[in-house]
């Protein structure tokens, strides 16, 4: 699951020993604009020794690396990727295929170096100007390892040439994108951070909007704005209830060598068995009697 | 080779190292200040060796302002400001 995924700012030792506490599914310790250039080395160092020896519990680890137009990311990625607690990388400004591809090489170089199977390291693509969002299912497609897509935030908003409103207007359409191009590829659908973080409500807002769309969950800026996307994310009573209903009337149709079957009047059949599983799932329940 | 190098700062959980070039013969030596120096002096000076071996550093004085830093942020730290003194930080 990656309904939350925490930034950390890569040299802060007070949040990255407390981050995995604060419940998100997923960290990322950020190398890139949460540090400052002067402290770029000492970021690298701090983030390669919390990945060794650091405490993380079941939160999914990724590393948000310094941009492939930068000189930094191949040493960041020399200093990340040999430690076993790093799932991933999340790299910022990706624009095409070529970019993931070239990623791609130089994250098999390192893994090969360090004795690590080839391909364990997962890749998470932010899509931050108009060409990365109009590029996106290649994007997607264009490694194996890749994890999910994101969109663009201020970057993105900055890229269109407007600014970003309370509504939310003008990312609608590359946020719908980004679902689709998830979908069609099989990866993830995450969302951009939303910035105002004493904005509960307007949070609330946004995170059911992203998830009637169809993203499966949401960067994250600040441990309070975590508990808020859960419950708009984790399945109600009533949701869990009906899909239990679902998929145990699909279970016993199958074992009766029937295909579609009604409950509560309304008929079932595979999309809505796969979109009730989904929800069981996403409410940790994986035995249906 | 530059005489000083800095690295951490004196946030909470962290630690300034200063490492600072010695005259040849001179060894290493460390000086540990702060929140939790009386009590884990010992440790962090076995830590704060642990690095100095692994990275060939000689004749080094090491000053270190402590704020609560945990093992391997005091590990990453005397790294980071050595690393920088030997010429290696990029």
């Amino acid at each position: 699951m990656r309904r939350t995924m925490l930034y950390l700012p890569g040299n802060n030792p007070n949040m990255l020993v407390r981050g995995y506490l604060f419940g998100s599914d997923g960290l990322i310790l950020d190398l890139e604009d949460a540090v400052a250039v002067a402290e770029k080395e000492n970021a690298r160092i701090l983030v390669s020794h919390f990945l060794r020896q650091g405490e993380f519990g079941d939160c999914e680890v990724t590393v948000r690396i310094n941009g492939l137009d930068t000189e930094y990311w191949k040493d960041d990625l020399a200093a990340i990727v040999p430690h076993k607690s790093l799932q991933g990388v999340r790299v910022p400004k990706v624009e095409d295929a070529g970019m993931v591809k070239i990623l791609d090489e130089e994250l098999s170089h390192v893994e090969e170096k360090n004795g690590i199977p080839v391909g364990r390291t997962k890749i998470f693509c932010l899509l931050e100007t108009a060409q990365g969002v109009w590029n996106a299912y290649d994007v997607a497609k264009a490694s194996p390892r890749v994890a999910a897509i994101i969109p663009g935030g201020e970057d993105l908003v900055a890229d269109l040439k407007t600014s970003r409103s309370p509504e939310g207007t003008e990312l609608e359409w590359a946020r719908r994108m980004m679902v689709f191009a998830a979908r069609a590829a099989g990866v993830d659908a995450l969302d951009t951070v939303f910035p105002r973080v004493t904005d509960d409500e307007g949070l609330r807002r946004e995170a059911a909007f992203i998830k009637q769309l169809g993203f499966d969950g949401k960067s994250v800026i600040h441990p309070n704005q975590i508990p808020i996307i859960h419950d708009v994310f984790n399945p109600t009573e009533k949701e869990i209830e009906s899909a239990l209903k679902i998929v145990a009337a699909a279970k016993e149709a199958a074992a009766r060598g029937l295909g579609a079957v009604s409950v509560d009047g309304r008929m079932v059949d595979v999309p809505v068995v796969k979109r009730a599983e989904y929800v069981l799932l996403k409410a940790g329940i994986t035995e249906v009697e | 080779m530059s005489n000083t190098a800095q690295a951490g700062t004196l946030e909470s959980m962290d630690c300034l190292v200063t490492a600072t070039q010695g005259v040849p013969g001179s060894g290493v030596k460390v000086e540990i200040t702060g929140s939790s120096a009386a009590r884990f002096k010992s440790a962090m000076e076995k830590k704060v060796n642990e690095v100095v071996v692994s990275l060939g550093a000689k004749d080094i004085d090491l000053s270190i302002q402590d704020n609560g830093a945990i093992d391997l942020v005091l590990g990453a730290r005397v790294e980071a400001a050595l690393k920088k003194l030997m010429g290696g930080a990029k």
